[in-house]
């Protein structure tokens, strides 16, 4: 018996207009598994068929041709929805609701008691940060508001599978931690997670396996640590090295035969940085500050 | 638009929607199999079968409470999108619209009739239009924006959806409207001009069966044809033995009224049977000054008369007329004679009558057989059963000269058999005679004559109420029956004797327990002195009672004949009859008219004259138009819905919007094209025709091909028009109920609100099921 939440075998979707001409061959006979607890990740570039095979899996859209379950079922069972929360690619809400609506909406289309609704909800608008904006309107709301109460709906069922479909776009880099936090707090909780992204970053933090999908076709297939390991090369930190340290090393890796050591300050991505300043100005707020600053404290912060 | 009920045949329509539901749902069915098939191929079985099972299982797994949240969210929607605002436009309508309607000069009836119209139809065409939109555009626009995506990967399921955005749209709709309603009565109540609001009822018409006499009294089906354009009214001559007569069913105590006659000291309240008319007058002598302000004068006439209804149809035919005529009279020695002499033309020269004559004959004889037997009474049974020998001899004539007539064989008719059945007829009625005469007893009570309130002249409607206890001035036979009717009662409980003599107290009895009048009482009391003085009427056991046996009726009608009872009082013999137990009979009301003008005539149509039954308050109608605008709400969501699951916006707006007109505007058109009763031939044919300058009613020479192949391109055409008619909701019948409100009539349940619910069950039931399925396989893209 196969730990399998998601099977799929062979599976293909041609787009075809009013006439039923073909426009674009969306996937192509992709067949892939997705194991229980694990977080996998669907990456490919825009347009590469992420977005189509997780709305197959939903039942939004049907195959052409092959076969898939989802937690055992067909895709156009829709029983299987009781256990499976979906975050779309933006977040598709009724605006005219405000987020205690919203959940509470989506809770009734669960079934769920009166008690139970209000409690999730509570946890879920807590969880997501919407305190405060909870009786406003939707329509009111930034995109990175959306996107939270797009999450909290999604698992307003404490669902077993969640689909989430680029659930960093539109996130400030903050946001976008928050998000990879909780997925691997959603992971910590023994759920199986599927997302894909075009965001190489986000996939690599947080997933388990990806498969990578390019113009409908699948790729790459496998775990990340594995895909991103480079055996030929090894890094190697320290604080700054003078000059005559450097020289010494240099001749050491020259006796083990090594030609091509380089020395550079390293630098914190553009990601780091942001975080680095918004956590600093949480502490000095007013203040401006100088790359000079921002890597001193970036070392601290990374020692 | 008149206000003559169309009967609703709730059954026959149940059976026929299931019917084409049945067919419906085969069609669809196959149709996705065989599109499954196309698709799929040999998989697409399997596939086919499990979308079927799960959509039945759908069916039964549906969830009220997800229903519930698609509802409310539905409601939601609306308020927070403004649609409310539609109320600010009805009131800003309201207020202007007293400007334009208020005018004191019009009659009252007129401005009730236009303040009603006004303010159903502003009701009805504002929330239209919204409704329309909204339950068109609503799916679409949810799939637009992918908000249903949302939705879908819940497990509410798209039958649910369907359900909860009709409901939740049905809601919407009807509290609008309900307040609508609200804010339209107070607005009417306080916006009628003084005078006509105590117009503002809703009558109760009980409609009847309307057939003529004509001016020889002979029975007709239509009257007079005065070259009216629309031959809707037919008509009488006045001054003549011409009437129109009604004949109402179902009049019991419920259609009796309390009304107030007169105005102010000479007010009295009156209980009887309230009948209004609307004749119209034809006058053949135009421009004669004193016949326009006399105007024209009608009478109601009430009768019961059982001889009429039982014997009127054996007059069909110059030969039968004497027979008929005189069983008609209650003559009914006579009418055996006459009846043996027809016998014996029938046995010598039977072809002296035509054909048709037999055929009338027969006729005449099954429905009197039939109308006897109605009457239950047992002692006409004897006579019944030779109506019905005769008649099924008649067939047995009729049916070889038929055959003789068709196939040119000479085979000789039974007349003789005929003839014998016809004398052994004539036998029994001579034999019973005087119980038929007793049986079948005429009551006819002529009412005061009164002006007809013409139309252009502006007048209110012609109404009479007819009091309850009817005291008239009794003919002959009517006496007789009175008479013998008291005194059965009187011998029977020996009031009338006292000692060896009639007793003393039997003036007074007359004048205080029949009102008969003090001298009539004194001149009956002094005959019936001499009668029992010379023999004919005899005292035995303390009874008074007729010597030689005979009935009271009998020795009445005798004394009648002789004139020993001729009244002593100038009004002639006055009696008091009730107009329920009297002149109702099984429920039924005869009601003659007359027109009693020379030269003139009665214009006369079957929701002419009604009976008016207790009114009801405006209200009542009110409530059940708004419930039938309601109900036509109800069904443009259910059918934009339906549509807008596969079609988007715009698509789905074009496809209720032209359901909406043709269901409102062609649907009756389309059903008489489909009975053939609209005259002319078929759509191409007659196009073609018009197109040539040729009159449609003509017809094409049968010769010409184009004319078959015509012929068979209005044969296709015919089969859409009736899956289209079939397909497409009579919308007018939600009207209805405004009309009948609008002028003053409440609105009927049964024929009214009962087909607008049926119509919209019957489509709700299917839309449903069919949304839901379209819904279910279809792919939720935006694109
Ligand atoms: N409804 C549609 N009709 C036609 N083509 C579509 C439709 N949706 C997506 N496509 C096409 O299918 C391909 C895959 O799209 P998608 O799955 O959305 O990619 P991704 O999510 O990886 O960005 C693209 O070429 C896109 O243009
Ligand atoms: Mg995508």
């Amino acid at each position: 018996m196969s730990n399998a939440v998601i099977e799929i075998r062979n599976l293909s979707k041609i787009y075809r207009d009013f006439w039923g001409r073909k426009k674009v061959q969306a996937v192509k006979s992709l067949s892939m598994d997705v194991q229980k607890g694990e977080v996998f990740g669907l990456l490919g570039p825009n347009g590469s068929g992420k977005t189509t095979t997780m709305k197959m899996l939903l039942g939004l859209l049907f195959p052409t041709s092959g076969e898939m379950t989802i937690l055992g079922k067909s895709a156009s069972d829709v029983s299987k929805n009781e256990k499976i929360g979906y975050l779309p690619e933006e977040s598709y809400l009724y605006r005219f609701l405000n987020a205690d609506e919203t959940l509470d909406f989506y809770g009734r289309l669960f079934n769920m008691s009166a008690a139970d609704r209000i409690r999730r909800s509570d946890e879920l608008i807590e969880m997501v940060g919407l305190g405060k904006a909870r009786r406003r309107q939707l329509k009111e709301y930034s995109k990175g508001m959306t996107r939270r109460i797009g999450l909290a709906q999604a698992l307003i069922n404490d669902p077993e599978l969640v689909l989430l479909d680029e659930p960093t776009s539109g996130l400030d880099p903050l946001g976008t931690r928050e998000m990879k936090d909780l997925i691997l707090r959603l992971k910590a909780q023994g759920k199986t997670v599927v997302m894909c992204s075009h965001q190489l970053a986000d996939v690599q933090d947080v997933c388990d396996r990806i498969a990578v999908l390019f113009q409908g076709e699948l790729k790459v297939l496998g775990r990340v640590d594995e895909l991103l390991e480079m055996r030929n090369e090894t890094q190697m930190r320290t604080s700054s090295l003078s000059m005559e340290a450097q020289e010494d090393i240099r001749k050491v890796l020259e006796k083990h035969n090594i030609k091509n050591a380089q020395f550079t300050s390293p630098r914190a991505d553009l990601e780091e940085l942001f975080l680095r300043t918004v956590r600093e100005s949480g502490e000095r707020p007013g203040r401006r500050f100088s790359a000079e600053e921002i890597a001193a404290s970036g070392k601290g912060g990374n020692a | 638009m008149d206000f003559d009920i169309r009967p609703y045949d709730l059954s026959s329509a149940a059976t026929s929607w299931m019917v084409l539901v049945g067919i419906l749902t085969l069609i669809s069915v196959g149709l996705s199999f065989v599109l499954s098939l196309a698709r799929n191929g040999v998989s697409g079985v399997a596939i086919f079968t499990t979308g079927l099972g799960s959509y039945l299982g759908d069916l039964f797994s549906l969830s009220p409470k997800r229903i519930y949240a698609l509802t409310k969210l539905t409601l939601l929607e609306a308020i927070r999108r403004k649609a409310l605002l539609v109320f600010v436009v009805f009131a800003v309508l309201l207020m202007f619209a007293g400007w334009f309607l208020t005018d004191t000069n019009s009659r009252p009836e007129l401005q009730v009739s236009i303040h009603v119209t006004f303010l159903l139809t502003a009701i009805a065409w504002l929330i239209l239009p919204a409704v329309i939109f909204l339950s068109c555009w609503a799916l679409p626009e949810d799939i637009r924006i992918r908000s249903l995506h949302t939705v879908v990967t819940k497990p509410a399921r798209r039958l649910e959806i369907v359900i909860g955005r009709m409901a939740g749209m049905g809601i919407v709709s009807c509290l609008v409207l309900v307040v609508m309603g609200v804010i339209g009565a107070v607005w009417i109540y306080r916006k009628l001009p003084e005078n006509s609001r105590s117009q503002l009822t809703c009558r109760v018409p009980v409609f009847g069966q309307l057939y003529f006499f004509d001016a020889d009294g002979q029975p007709a089906a239509t009257g007079i044809n005065v070259g009216d354009t629309w031959m809707y009214r037919s008509h009488i001559a006045g001054n003549s033995r011409a009437r129109a007569v009604w004949m109402f069913r179902d009049v019991n105590e419920s259609s009796i009224v309390t009304d107030t006659i007169g105005t102010g000291d000479e007010a009295k309240t009156v209980e009887g049977l309230k009948l209004e008319c609307r004749f119209e007058a034809f006058r053949t002598v135009k421009g004669s000054e004193k016949s326009v302000l006399q105007g024209v004068q009608a009478q109601y006439t009430l009768s019961s008369n059982p001889r009429e209804e039982a014997f009127g149809m054996l007059s069909q035919g110059e030969a039968l007329r004497p027979v008929a005529d005189a069983l008609r009279d209650g003559q009914f020695r006579n009418g055996s004679d006459r009846l043996k002499e027809l016998a014996t033309r029938v046995r010598t020269t039977p072809d002296e009558l035509r054909p048709a004559d037999y055929l009338g004959l027969q006729n005449g004889l099954a429905v009197a057989g039939v109308i006897l037997k109605e009457m239950k009474l047992p002692a006409l049974l004897p006579v019944q059963e030779k109506f019905d020998a005769a008649s099924s001899r008649g067939i047995a004539l009729l049916r070889v000269l038929q055959t003789n007539n068709a196939t040119g064989a000479t085979d000789k008719p039974p007349y003789a058999e005929f003839a014998e059945s016809l004398e052994t007829l004539a036998g029994g009625i001579l034999e019973n005679a005087d119980l038929l005469h007793e049986s079948l007893p005429k009551l006819e009570v002529p009412l005061p004559a009164f002006h007809i309130s013409e139309y252009h002249e502006g007048a209110a409607e012609n109404i009479t109420v007819i009091p309850r206890k009817l005291r008239f001035a009794a003919d002959y036979e009517t006496l007789a029956r009175f008479l013998s009717g008291i005194f059965e009662k009187w011998s029977e409980e020996g009031k009338l004797v006292e000692g060896n003599a009639i007793s003393s107290g039997l003036v007074d009895s007359l004048q205080k327990d029949a009102s008969v009048s003090p001298l009539n009482a004194e001149l009956l009391a002094t005959v019936l002195n001499e009668q029992l003085t010379a023999g004919t009427l005899k005292i035995s056991d303390g009874k008074l009672a007729v010597a030689d046996g005979r009935r009271w009726f009998a020795f009445f009608d005798d004394l009648i004949r002789k004139e020993l009872l001729i009244s002593q009082d100038t009004e002639g013999w006055l009696i008091e009859k009730d107009l329920l137990t009297d002149l109702v009979s099984n429920g039924f009301l005869r009601v003659e008219v007359a027109c009693l003008n020379d030269q003139m005539y009665l214009g006369m149509a079957r929701p002419d004259l009604f009976i008016r039954k207790p009114d009801r308050s405006f209200l009542v109608g009110y409530t059940k138009a708004l419930v039938s605008i309601a109900l036509m709400l109800m069904l443009i969501i259910v059918l934009g819905v339906t549509v807008s699951c596969t079609v988007k916006g715009p698509v789905a707006l074009f496809f209720t919007l032209t359901f909406f007109l043709v269901g409102q505007f062609f649907h009756e058109f389309m059903m008489k094209m489909l009975s053939g009763q609209e005259q002319g031939m078929g759509t191409l044919e007659s196009a073609v025709l018009i197109a040539q300058h040729r009159n449609p009613q003509v017809g094409m020479d049968v010769s010409s091909t184009t004319s078959a192949v015509l012929k068979g391109a209005d044969k296709g055409l015919e089969g859409v028009l009736r899956v289209f008619s079939n397909i497409v909701p009579d919308f007018s019948v939600f009207n209805r109920g405004s009309s009948f409100v609008e002028n003053g009539f409440d609105v009927p349940f049964n024929d009214c609100v009962v087909p607008a619910v049926a119509i919209f069950a019957g489509f709700l039931i299917p839309c449903v099921l069919m949304a839901g399925a379209m819904l279910k396989f279809r792919e939720l893209e935006a694109k």
